[in-house]
């Protein structure tokens, strides 16, 4: 594939797609009512990243599906195809990946923008809330689901003040394929 | 033009809301959870209504409310309309959806009997069973619908029946 | 052409079966259109095809004379690593596969004259599986299934199939 070519349009325009309002509302609404009813914020962010993981765990056959990808050479190929294509293909928005560490297993996923935090102004009261936490969990649960055991956390949010959205991705492991009976099984 | 993502991030966030509250949260207060969902669509309801009818002048009656939720509303969130609406016109209105777009995918296992055939009996327990746990994923719009009514000025009660999946009635009942 | 005793013509009169495994071995779903002769027990046999894919992939990856993985034969593979083969055929029946990203691999078992099924494979992956399966609410993710509506749609597309 071409660097120039921008992978992850061509997929967004062949899916069923929606106006994000509703999206957006609803995601926002949820995230009220867990307000609600945790009082702790970190609490909030933990639901919401569990949320995304049983999110991710089913999208990531629905990605592979429709961008039609059989494999990434590498964790770096990995985390483009993330930010080009996933966030593309389901959030219509493209992000870019910065500051690899040395042996290329973390690296930022960088967004400037998503449709989830469209007409949400955080209150005084959320001060630790990562609004967009779920997108944490998402990208968790799906990489999970192709071996790779992974950490992920929001680093800069705009609606804390930051100038751009940034999620660390940090690989702990890719677990190998090994044959799961005994052979006197 | 207006911003779109994919529909699978709608029948995502739907299906682990559902799951978040009615299996996560609140296993065993179903009623609880129940109260949860809904209140989470009708702040949507309210939202979106206010949205949708930004342009438009307030409606005349409660008829002319329910039509807009058929017609406009339907085709804006789930992009077809109420297939058949009925009432006893004294305020209970029933609005019927042949092809519920968030209950199209919903699917049991099929019945499995010794000698591989399905009796009758064993299918209509089957989609008894599908339409109860389908009914978990009409909280949600039922809390829609009284949140967009209710930003119209119609205060009601709505709930749900599943016949035949993916068809499922919507019952509105105004209050006062 | 021949057609398998009592098959009408434009059924899936070549389908034998069908079988899909998770990453760990489980048979998520098993599906069978003409079956005769099964000599084993359910689950021993869903054991034995699983060893065999598994080891089939390890050995054909070993004597990838391009791209030959320089491990020992039977070292754990991570995903996606070493080539893979697409199908086998004996003089009475074919064996097509695929395996996606996620680990899972799905075996459709045809008579020996089955053309090219590596399109059909995606489709039933794509179209079929992450449809009326992943996507369903009632489906918990990585268990056995028997959805009706993948059971259906799965008929459907495999009588197109020759």
């Amino acid at each position: 594939m071409p660097p120039n070519s921008r992978p992850g349009d061509a997929v967004f325009a062949s899916v069923d797609r929606v106006n994000a309002e509703l999206f957006t509302l609803t995601y926002g609404a949820i995230v009220r009512q867990l307000l609600t009813d945790f009082e702790e914020v970190d609490e909030v962010n933990k639901q919401l990243d569990t949320m995304g993981y049983n999110i991710g765990i089913r999208l990531i056959d629905d990605f592979l599906a429709k961008a039609n990808i059989t494999r990434c050479s590498d964790f770096r190929e990995t985390a483009e195809t993330i930010v080009k294509v996933g966030f593309k293909m389901f959030l219509g928005v493209t992000g870019t990946v910065a500051n690899w560490n040395t042996d290329n297993t973390e690296c930022s996923l960088i967004l400037d923008d998503n449709p989830l935090v469209d007409f949400v102004e955080l209150p005084e009261t959320c001060q630790g809330l990562y609004y967009c936490n779920i997108l944490c969990g998402v990208i968790r649960g799906a990489l999970e689901m192709v071996s790779m055991r992974t950490e992920v956390k929001f680093v800069k949010d705009v609606l804390r003040g930051d100038d751009v959205f940034e999620i660390r991705l940090k690989l702990l492991e890719q677990v190998p394929e090994e044959y799961p009976y005994k052979d006197d099984e | 033009m207006a911003r779109e993502v994919a529909e699978s991030c709608i029948d995502s966030i739907n299906l682990e809301l559902v799951h978040t509250y009615a299996t996560r949260l609140h296993p065993t207060k179903p009623e609880l959870a129940a109260r949860r969902i809904e209140a989470i669509g009708f702040q949507v309801g309210l939202q979106l209504a206010e949205r949708y009818t930004k342009e438009r002048p307030r409606f005349g009656d409660h008829l002319e409310a329910i039509k807009f939720i058929c017609k406009d509303f339907w085709a804006e969130v789930f992009k077809k309309q109420i297939d058949n609406l009925k009432t006893n016109h004294r305020g209970v209105f029933v609005l019927q959806d042949n092809r519920f777009r968030w209950l199209t995918r919903f699917s049991l296992d099929a019945p499995t009997s010794g000698n591989g055939t399905s009796s009758s009996e064993a299918n209509q327990a089957n989609s008894a069973r599908a339409s109860q746990a389908a009914g978990q994923y009409l909280y949600f719009p039922c809390g829609l619908i009284r949140g967009a009514l209710t930003n119209f000025g119609v205060p009601c009660a709505v709930s749900a029946e599943v016949s035949a999946l993916p068809a499922c009635s919507f019952i509105v009942r105004i209050k006062g | 052409m021949l057609q398998a005793p009592g098959g009408a013509v434009g059924s899936s009169t070549r389908m034998r079966c069908m079988y899909m495994f998770n990453r760990q071995g489980v048979c998520l779903h098993y599906h069978v259109w003409l079956r005769p002769v099964s000599v084993l027990s359910r689950q021993e046999d869903q054991k034995l095809m699983f060893g065999l894919l598994f080891s089939l992939k390890l050995f054909t990856a070993k004597m990838d004379p391009v791209g030959g993985s320089k491990g020992q034969l039977g070292a754990a593979q991570l995903q996606g690593q070493g080539c893979s083969f697409h199908s086998f055929q004996t003089n009475t029946y074919k064996l097509s596969f695929m395996e996606t990203p996620t680990g899972l691999k799905i075996v459709l078992v045809t008579d020996s004259k089955m053309s090219d099924l590596r399109e059909a494979l995606k489709y039933i992956y794509s179209n079929i599986y992450v449809e009326y399966v992943v996507k369903n609410p009632l489906y918990t993710p990585d268990t056995p299934f028997k959805c009706e509506l993948f059971n259906q749609n799965l008929d459907n597309y495999v009588k197109t199939l020759s």
